[in-house]
């Protein structure tokens, strides 16, 4: 498939993966070398292909959703309740109030867990491996929060087309914000232990400078754009589930390491948003209406005939169902766009001139999951 | 040149004094209680009893209140549910009902429809065997009729 050019006879071909533990899943590259540094990177996409698409068109519109988790394990909640809005929208359905605010609560624990595993898995990446044993202890304090939620740890499947199939009960509420008063001491920990330190610094600054007009040319989305500098939030810009009623600000990269949009900028967007998450769980807690939790809906799900795009802020950028229904109880055709997947593709762009541990550095800030690249 | 070699000692400074400040966090982690726990063999007690109600566990039937009527097979998007009732003189009677835990992918689509929570989830989540076999799971060991709830008496139950 892949008909690598030789330069000179200098160069060595090289294949990273596709069982490598910085490639963040079964991912292979093949980079063609001189000395240490990379000529060009060429992913070689599809082994984790579970042709999760396809599947939607066998099943019907609520059986798809435990598939959606496995679009991207790390954040599952966000595919989740991003299905669901996809479907509802479909079908014109309206939904409840609390459950919306139950979705806004899981997003944004979910997207602290990723982002928490994404930079303790930076740091691991960079040869420092006890941040990461740090991030994954608080990681799961809230994974337990899930675990009371909705019984499950890891591949939830917690929303239901038209609401929440649970309602979040006092007690857990309360549990929850103790969790975030943790976390933000733990994210002070945190910089002392990372953010701040002088190798992990330098490890970082400078390296994979993505400018603003090559993200938008790439489609980079969510944290990666941010960083470039790039004012874009779905939840502010494209407003869902209520995000209007709550006060945040967008984290941009600023470049106050080196220059904006390098790898360090990548790494503390994802600081500044977990810490963005903790405000806009605080508000949804304590603003939480009371009422029902879903929506009456008929026994067989039949969307009419149509065609709907449903984009929402996952951890990774933006993810998107497009859904062609063709009036029947299954999808004609579900279509899935992850962040991941245009990451990828700019791996090669940027990582041209780069050192081969650099690369490494440079791929865990892009934060790329191999079953979100696959689907 | 002067603030180039300013700025170098400025480096030299930050690094010494950033990362005795990263080892000092890991210092105060050194004395504090483990948040992990020896599994399998040292715990205070059983795992499944520290988890949730709710955990989505192995699955379990109560054959004698299933009443047949196929709503957990049909809402299975993987087919691991696998149900035999035939009608007899007697009624429908219930002959096998198989859940594979092997291919169950533990979603929770079966559960909510059941009319009788005859199906339900377990906190077991220990499925780790030799023979894929094994969790083949049967409910039904000898022909049972399919329960036939009776609305009236339910009714006057619950007043």
């Amino acid at each position: 498939m892949y008909e690598l050019e030789k330069n000179n006879d200098n160069t060595m071909t090289l294949n990273m993966g596709p069982h490598h533990p910085s490639t963040h899943g079964v991912l292979r590259f093949i980079l063609e070398m001189d000395g240490e540094i990379i000529l060009s990177v060429k992913p070689d996409v599809g082994y984790l292909h579970r042709s999760i698409e396809k599947i939607g068109e066998r099943v019907t519109y609520p059986a798809f959703m435990p598939y959606t988790d496995r679009v991207d394990y790390v954040a599952a909640a966000n595919c989740n309740v991003g299905y669901a809005l996809a479907v509802e929208k479909l079908m014109g359905i309206e939904t409840p109030e609390r459950a919306q605010y139950l979705r806004v609560i899981v997003s944004e624990l979910n997207r602290i867990i990723s982002h928490l595993l994404m930079t303790g898995v930076l740091a691991m990446d960079l040869g420092a491996y006890t941040p990461f044993l740090h991030a994954v202890r608080e990681r799961e304090k809230i994974n337990d929060i899930f675990e009371i939620l909705c019984g499950a740890r890891l591949t939830y499947n917690l929303a239901t087309i038209g609401g929440m199939p649970f309602d979040i009960k006092e007690t857990t509420i309360r549990k929850c914000l103790e969790i975030l008063e943790g976390l933000k001491k733990f994210l002070k920990e945190f910089d002392d232990l990372v953010t701040n330190n002088a190798i992990f610094i330098s490890r970082l600054a400078n390296i994979g400078v993505i400018d603003k007009e090559t993200a938008k040319a790439f489609m980079l989305s969510g944290p990666n754009l941010r960083a470039a500098g790039a004012h874009w939030d779905l939840r502010k810009n494209e407003t869902y589930f209520l995000y209007d009623r709550f006060k945040f600000d967008i984290a941009v990269g600023s470049g106050k390491a080196g220059t904006l949009g390098d790898s360090y900028d990548r790494f503390s967007v994802r600081m500044k948003e977990i810490e963005t998450s903790i405000s806009i769980l605080e508000q949804a807690f304590k603003s939480l209406p009371s009422g029902e939790v879903q929506a009456k809906l008929p026994k067989t799900l039949k969307p009419p005939k149509g065609e709907v795009y449903v984009r929402t802020e996952s951890a990774r950028g933006e993810l998107g169902y497009y859904i062609i229904s063709d009036g029947t109880a299954k999808a004609s055709r579900i279509k899935i766009r992850t962040g991941s997947f245009a990451a990828i593709s700019i791996l090669d762009k940027i990582g041209r001139g780069l050192m081969l541990s650099d690369l490494v550095a440079f791929m865990a800030s892009l934060d790329l999951i191999a079953p979100e690249i696959d689907r | 040149m002067r603030e180039d070699i300013i700025q170098y000692f400025r480096n030299i400074k930050y690094a010494v004094t950033s990362v005795p400040k990263g080892m000092m966090v890991t210092l105060k982690n050194m004395f504090r209680e483990p948040t992990t726990i020896q599994y399998p063999d040292r715990i205070p007690q059983k795992i499944e009893d520290t988890l949730p109600l709710n955990y989505r566990g192995h699955l379990e039937v109560e054959k004698e209140i299933c009443t047949g009527c196929l709503l957990c097979e049909k809402f299975c998007p993987i087919d691991c549910i696998r149900i035999d009732v035939h009608k007899e003189e007697t009624g429908r009677v219930l002959h096998s009902f198989k859940i594979d835990m092997a291919k169950c992918m533990y979603c929770g689509l079966c559960v909510p429809p059941c009319p009788t929570d005859a199906i339900r989830f377990t906190r077991k989540f220990e499925g780790s065997t030799y023979d894929i076999k094994s969790l083949l799971f049967e409910f039904i060991d000898t022909p049972t009729p399919v329960y036939k709830p009776n609305r009236d008496k339910d009714k006057k139950e619950e007043a």
